[in-house]
Protein backbone atom coordinates (compact mmCIF):
# COMPACT_ATOMS: atom_id res chain seq x y z
CA UNK A 1 0.00 0.00 0.00
CA UNK A 2 2.96 2.29 0.77
CA UNK A 3 4.29 2.08 -2.51
CA UNK A 4 0.78 4.32 -3.51
CA UNK A 5 1.63 7.35 -1.80
CA UNK A 6 3.37 9.71 -3.90
CA UNK A 7 3.57 12.78 -1.49
CA UNK A 8 2.20 12.64 2.33
CA UNK A 9 3.38 13.06 6.12
CA UNK A 10 4.59 10.66 7.99
CA UNK A 11 2.12 10.01 9.74
CA UNK A 12 -0.81 9.12 8.42
CA UNK A 13 -2.98 9.23 11.41
CA UNK A 14 -4.79 12.11 10.09
CA UNK A 15 -5.86 10.63 7.15
CA UNK A 16 -6.85 7.45 8.84
CA UNK A 17 -10.01 8.42 9.77
CA UNK A 18 -11.77 6.71 6.26
CA UNK A 19 -11.28 3.08 7.44
CA UNK A 20 -14.17 2.39 9.57
CA UNK A 21 -16.39 3.62 6.94
CA UNK A 22 -14.67 1.72 4.06
CA UNK A 23 -15.58 -1.25 6.40
CA UNK A 24 -19.23 -0.08 6.80
CA UNK A 25 -19.91 0.79 3.27
CA UNK A 26 -18.54 -3.11 2.00
CA UNK A 27 -21.41 -4.67 4.26
CA UNK A 28 -23.88 -2.02 3.17
CA UNK A 29 -23.85 -1.82 -0.13
CA UNK A 30 -24.81 -5.41 -0.80
CA UNK A 31 -27.61 -5.64 0.97
CA UNK A 32 -31.05 -5.67 -1.26
CA UNK A 33 -33.94 -6.86 1.22
CA UNK A 34 -37.26 -5.16 1.99
CA UNK A 35 -34.56 -2.68 5.09
CA UNK A 36 -32.42 -1.89 2.03
CA UNK A 37 -34.88 -0.96 -0.05
CA UNK A 38 -36.15 1.70 2.65
CA UNK A 39 -33.21 2.70 2.68
CA UNK A 40 -32.54 3.76 -0.06
CA UNK A 41 -35.65 5.67 -0.35
CA UNK A 42 -34.90 7.02 2.63
CA UNK A 43 -31.27 8.04 1.48
CA UNK A 44 -32.94 9.52 -1.63
CA UNK A 45 -35.80 12.28 0.05
CA UNK A 46 -32.78 12.97 2.97
CA UNK A 47 -30.78 13.75 0.29
CA UNK A 48 -33.13 16.07 -1.50
CA UNK A 49 -33.78 18.00 1.81
CA UNK A 50 -29.93 18.28 2.46
CA UNK A 51 -29.88 19.52 -0.49
CA UNK A 52 -32.58 22.42 0.19
CA UNK A 53 -30.87 22.94 3.51
CA UNK A 54 -27.63 23.31 2.29
CA UNK A 55 -29.26 25.83 0.05
CA UNK A 56 -30.77 28.09 2.81
CA UNK A 57 -27.88 27.88 4.82
CA UNK A 58 -25.28 29.06 2.13
CA UNK A 59 -28.43 32.00 1.27
CA UNK A 60 -28.28 33.07 5.09
CA UNK A 61 -24.87 32.98 5.24
CA UNK A 62 -24.84 35.02 2.05
CA UNK A 63 -27.44 37.57 4.06
CA UNK A 64 -25.42 37.87 6.89
CA UNK A 65 -22.06 38.42 4.95
CA UNK A 66 -24.07 41.72 3.36
CA UNK A 67 -24.79 42.78 6.77
CA UNK A 68 -28.32 42.83 6.47
CA UNK A 69 -29.43 41.01 9.45
CA UNK A 70 -29.70 42.15 13.24
CA UNK A 71 -28.25 40.29 15.77
CA UNK A 72 -31.46 39.09 16.87
CA UNK A 73 -32.21 38.00 14.02
CA UNK A 74 -28.99 36.17 13.38
CA UNK A 75 -29.38 34.57 16.35
CA UNK A 76 -33.22 32.96 15.54
CA UNK A 77 -31.46 31.86 11.89
CA UNK A 78 -28.67 30.18 13.80
CA UNK A 79 -30.37 28.26 16.19
CA UNK A 80 -32.87 26.87 13.41
CA UNK A 81 -29.91 25.93 11.44
CA UNK A 82 -28.54 24.47 14.40
CA UNK A 83 -31.69 22.59 14.87
CA UNK A 84 -32.14 21.57 11.30
CA UNK A 85 -28.47 20.27 11.49
CA UNK A 86 -28.94 18.09 14.49
CA UNK A 87 -32.35 16.49 13.12
CA UNK A 88 -30.93 15.60 9.72
CA UNK A 89 -27.99 13.99 11.71
CA UNK A 90 -30.57 11.92 13.55
CA UNK A 91 -32.53 11.23 10.82
CA UNK A 92 -29.78 9.65 9.01
CA UNK A 93 -28.25 7.69 12.33
CA UNK A 94 -32.07 6.58 12.25
CA UNK A 95 -31.29 4.78 8.67
CA UNK A 96 -27.54 4.18 9.12
CA UNK A 97 -26.54 6.77 6.62
CA UNK A 98 -23.59 8.39 6.26
CA UNK A 99 -23.24 11.91 5.11
CA UNK A 100 -21.73 11.32 1.95
CA UNK A 101 -24.61 8.85 1.73
CA UNK A 102 -26.52 12.03 1.06
CA UNK A 103 -25.44 12.96 -2.57
CA UNK A 104 -26.13 11.91 -6.03
CA UNK A 105 -23.39 11.37 -8.68
CA UNK A 106 -24.79 13.43 -11.79
CA UNK A 107 -22.23 12.17 -13.86
CA UNK A 108 -20.50 14.79 -16.47
CA UNK A 109 -22.16 17.58 -13.68
CA UNK A 110 -20.40 16.65 -10.77
CA UNK A 111 -22.28 15.74 -7.71
CA UNK A 112 -25.05 16.99 -6.51
CA UNK A 113 -23.76 18.48 -3.08
CA UNK B 1 -21.12 -17.07 -13.10
CA UNK B 2 -17.85 -14.63 -14.37
CA UNK B 3 -16.53 -11.70 -12.77
CA UNK B 4 -16.02 -8.39 -14.95
CA UNK B 5 -12.88 -6.55 -14.06
CA UNK B 6 -12.41 -3.86 -16.81
CA UNK B 7 -13.47 -2.52 -20.43
CA UNK B 8 -10.26 -2.24 -22.63
CA UNK B 9 -9.52 -2.27 -26.02
CA UNK B 10 -9.55 -4.84 -28.43
CA UNK B 11 -6.83 -6.47 -28.66
CA UNK B 12 -4.43 -5.63 -26.03
CA UNK B 13 -1.38 -6.38 -24.49
CA UNK B 14 -1.20 -9.98 -23.35
CA UNK B 15 -3.34 -10.62 -19.64
CA UNK B 16 -1.81 -10.70 -16.65
CA UNK B 17 -1.30 -14.06 -15.05
CA UNK B 18 -3.08 -12.88 -11.42
CA UNK B 19 -6.13 -14.55 -12.24
CA UNK B 20 -7.71 -16.86 -14.60
CA UNK B 21 -8.42 -13.53 -16.92
CA UNK B 22 -10.18 -13.60 -20.25
CA UNK B 23 -10.39 -11.03 -22.61
CA UNK B 24 -13.65 -11.31 -24.53
CA UNK B 25 -14.17 -9.44 -27.52
CA UNK B 26 -17.01 -7.01 -27.99
CA UNK B 27 -16.13 -5.23 -31.63
CA UNK B 28 -13.58 -2.95 -30.77
CA UNK B 29 -13.76 -3.21 -27.09
CA UNK B 30 -13.16 -5.90 -24.90
CA UNK B 31 -14.82 -7.15 -21.55
CA UNK B 32 -11.79 -8.38 -19.29
CA UNK B 33 -12.75 -11.09 -17.24
CA UNK B 34 -12.69 -14.50 -14.90
CA UNK B 35 -14.63 -17.16 -13.12
CA UNK B 36 -16.39 -15.63 -10.39
CA UNK B 37 -15.32 -17.06 -7.25
CA UNK B 38 -18.11 -17.10 -5.30
CA UNK B 39 -20.19 -14.50 -4.29
CA UNK B 40 -19.08 -13.41 -0.60
CA UNK B 41 -18.05 -9.88 -0.74
CA UNK B 42 -15.27 -9.07 1.68
CA UNK B 43 -12.59 -6.55 2.13
CA UNK B 44 -9.69 -9.66 0.85
CA UNK B 45 -11.74 -9.97 -2.26
CA UNK B 46 -11.93 -6.18 -2.91
CA UNK B 47 -8.57 -5.72 -2.57
CA UNK B 48 -7.75 -8.88 -5.21
CA UNK B 49 -10.21 -7.23 -7.67
CA UNK B 50 -8.24 -3.51 -7.13
CA UNK B 51 -4.91 -5.92 -7.45
CA UNK B 52 -5.79 -7.05 -10.66
CA UNK B 53 -6.71 -4.10 -12.05
CA UNK B 54 -4.03 -2.21 -11.70
CA UNK B 55 -1.99 -5.01 -12.99
CA UNK B 56 -4.40 -4.61 -15.96
CA UNK B 57 -3.79 -0.56 -15.92
CA UNK B 58 -0.25 -1.29 -16.06
CA UNK B 59 0.01 -1.49 -19.94
CA UNK B 60 -3.00 -0.68 -21.21
CA UNK B 61 -5.98 2.10 -20.56
CA UNK B 62 -8.77 0.85 -19.41
CA UNK B 63 -12.29 1.91 -17.68
CA UNK B 64 -12.23 -0.22 -14.18
CA UNK B 65 -15.45 -1.96 -13.85
CA UNK B 66 -16.76 -1.78 -10.33
CA UNK B 67 -16.22 -4.32 -8.11
CA UNK B 68 -18.89 -7.45 -7.53
CA UNK B 69 -20.20 -7.08 -11.18
CA UNK B 70 -21.05 -10.70 -12.31
CA UNK B 71 -22.92 -11.65 -15.79
CA UNK B 72 -24.19 -15.20 -16.81
CA UNK B 73 -21.54 -16.02 -19.57
CA UNK B 74 -19.47 -14.59 -22.33
CA UNK B 75 -22.29 -13.49 -24.31
CA UNK B 76 -23.70 -11.75 -21.71
CA UNK B 77 -20.77 -9.85 -21.33
CA UNK B 78 -20.66 -8.58 -25.16
CA UNK B 79 -24.44 -7.69 -24.47
CA UNK B 80 -23.70 -5.66 -21.79
CA UNK B 81 -21.04 -3.87 -23.73
CA UNK B 82 -22.58 -3.82 -26.97
CA UNK B 83 -25.58 -2.02 -25.41
CA UNK B 84 -23.56 0.99 -24.11
CA UNK B 85 -20.96 0.72 -26.54
CA UNK B 86 -20.71 4.48 -27.48
CA UNK B 87 -20.59 5.44 -24.16
CA UNK B 88 -17.98 2.96 -23.17
CA UNK B 89 -15.73 3.75 -26.49
CA UNK B 90 -15.94 7.77 -25.15
CA UNK B 91 -15.17 7.41 -21.66
CA UNK B 92 -12.35 5.12 -23.00
CA UNK B 93 -10.52 8.24 -25.27
CA UNK B 94 -11.33 10.45 -22.33
CA UNK B 95 -9.11 8.12 -19.81
CA UNK B 96 -6.45 7.54 -22.88
CA UNK B 97 -3.32 7.71 -21.20
CA UNK B 98 -4.07 9.30 -18.58
CA UNK B 99 -4.09 7.79 -14.31
CA UNK B 100 -6.27 8.86 -11.56
CA UNK B 101 -4.28 10.60 -8.62
CA UNK B 102 -5.93 11.14 -5.04
CA UNK B 103 -5.08 14.54 -3.22
CA UNK B 104 -6.81 14.99 0.18
CA UNK B 105 -5.49 17.97 2.78
CA UNK B 106 -6.26 18.45 6.61
CA UNK B 107 -5.88 21.31 8.21
CA UNK B 108 -6.30 21.96 12.04
CA UNK B 109 -10.41 21.33 13.29
CA UNK B 110 -11.99 24.18 13.61
CA UNK B 111 -11.92 25.09 17.60
CA UNK B 112 -15.80 24.29 18.12
CA UNK B 113 -16.80 26.91 19.81
CA UNK B 114 -20.03 26.99 18.05
CA UNK B 115 -21.68 24.53 19.94
CA UNK B 116 -21.18 26.23 22.92
CA UNK B 117 -22.28 29.89 21.83
CA UNK B 118 -25.59 29.16 20.20
CA UNK B 119 -27.39 30.23 16.94
CA UNK B 120 -24.55 32.94 16.22
CA UNK B 121 -22.07 30.83 16.73
CA UNK B 122 -22.97 27.57 14.42
CA UNK B 123 -23.32 30.13 11.98
CA UNK B 124 -19.72 31.92 12.28
CA UNK B 125 -18.48 28.23 12.55
CA UNK B 126 -20.23 27.77 8.94
CA UNK B 127 -18.75 30.73 7.78
CA UNK B 128 -15.22 30.03 8.80
CA UNK B 129 -15.41 26.38 7.04
CA UNK B 130 -16.80 27.70 4.12
CA UNK B 131 -14.33 30.67 3.53
CA UNK B 132 -11.39 28.20 4.66
CA UNK B 133 -13.06 26.08 1.45
CA UNK B 134 -12.70 29.10 -0.46
CA UNK B 135 -9.34 29.62 0.24
CA UNK B 136 -8.39 25.63 -0.15
CA UNK B 137 -10.26 25.87 -3.46
CA UNK B 138 -7.37 28.89 -4.71
CA UNK B 139 -4.91 27.82 -3.16
CA UNK B 140 -4.63 24.22 -3.73
CA UNK B 141 -7.45 23.08 -6.20
CA UNK B 142 -6.78 25.49 -8.76
CA UNK B 143 -3.16 24.72 -9.37
CA UNK B 144 -3.42 20.64 -9.20
CA UNK B 145 -6.70 21.21 -12.02
CA UNK B 146 -5.09 23.16 -13.87
CA UNK B 147 -2.14 20.03 -14.50
CA UNK B 148 -4.81 17.72 -14.60
CA UNK B 149 -6.77 16.63 -17.47
CA UNK B 150 -10.31 16.35 -15.20
CA UNK B 151 -10.97 16.76 -11.81
CA UNK B 152 -13.60 15.74 -9.37
CA UNK B 153 -14.30 17.19 -5.86
CA UNK B 154 -16.11 15.48 -3.31
CA UNK B 155 -17.44 16.71 0.01
CA UNK B 156 -14.25 16.95 2.34
CA UNK B 157 -15.25 15.26 5.76
CA UNK B 158 -15.55 17.58 8.71
CA UNK B 159 -14.14 18.79 10.88
CA UNK B 160 -10.34 18.85 9.74
CA UNK B 161 -10.44 17.39 5.96
CA UNK B 162 -10.78 20.77 3.26
CA UNK B 163 -9.93 19.13 0.43
CA UNK B 164 -11.06 15.55 -0.76
CA UNK B 165 -10.18 15.52 -5.03
CA UNK B 166 -9.30 13.01 -7.81
CA UNK B 167 -7.49 14.53 -10.65
CA UNK B 168 -7.14 12.83 -13.68
CA UNK B 169 -3.62 12.89 -14.82
CA UNK B 170 -1.07 12.15 -17.72
CA UNK B 171 1.00 8.94 -17.20
CA UNK B 172 3.90 10.94 -18.31
CA UNK B 173 3.01 14.15 -16.18
CA UNK B 174 2.31 12.14 -12.74
CA UNK B 175 6.04 13.37 -11.63
CA UNK B 176 5.42 17.20 -12.33
CA UNK B 177 2.08 16.76 -10.06
CA UNK B 178 3.76 15.15 -7.40
CA UNK B 179 6.00 18.05 -7.27
CA UNK B 180 3.67 20.17 -7.11
CA UNK B 181 1.57 18.63 -4.30
CA UNK B 182 5.13 18.81 -2.54
CA UNK B 183 5.66 22.33 -2.93
CA UNK B 184 2.08 23.59 -2.62
CA UNK B 185 2.50 21.44 0.78
CA UNK B 186 5.55 23.44 1.65
CA UNK B 187 3.90 26.57 1.10
CA UNK B 188 1.31 25.68 3.59
CA UNK B 189 2.40 24.97 6.71
CA UNK B 190 -0.55 24.60 8.66
CA UNK B 191 -2.06 22.25 5.98
CA UNK B 192 -1.08 18.49 5.71
CA UNK B 193 -1.45 17.04 1.77
CA UNK B 194 -1.25 13.47 0.76
CA UNK B 195 -1.04 11.98 -2.41
CA UNK B 196 -1.72 8.82 -4.17
CA UNK B 197 -1.90 6.99 -7.16
CA UNK B 198 -1.72 6.06 -9.32
CA UNK B 199 -5.02 4.09 -9.45
CA UNK B 200 -7.27 3.07 -12.26
CA UNK B 201 -9.40 5.70 -13.13
CA UNK B 202 -12.40 5.48 -11.04
CA UNK B 203 -13.55 8.83 -10.49
CA UNK B 204 -13.66 9.35 -14.23
CA UNK B 205 -15.29 6.15 -15.74
CA UNK B 206 -18.61 7.30 -15.87
CA UNK B 207 -19.74 6.86 -19.07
Amino acid sequence: MSRKILHGPDDLEPFAGELPHLTDALSRRINTDQEGLERGLAQLVLTIVELLRQLMERQALRRIDGGALSEEQVERLGSTFMELDKRMEQLRHEFGLEEEDLNLNLGPLGNLL
Amino acid sequence: MIELFAIAEYPGPPLPALAPLRAVRAGSLAAICAPAEGVKVTPEALWRHEQVVEALMEDRDLLPVRYGTLVDDDAAAVRAVDARRDELSAALDRVRGAVELSVRAVGDPEDGDGEAAGGRGYLRTKMRSAAAQESVTLSLHKPLAALARADMRRSPRPPSELLRAAYLVDRDAIGAFTRLVARLDDRHPGLQLLCTGPWPPYSFAEA
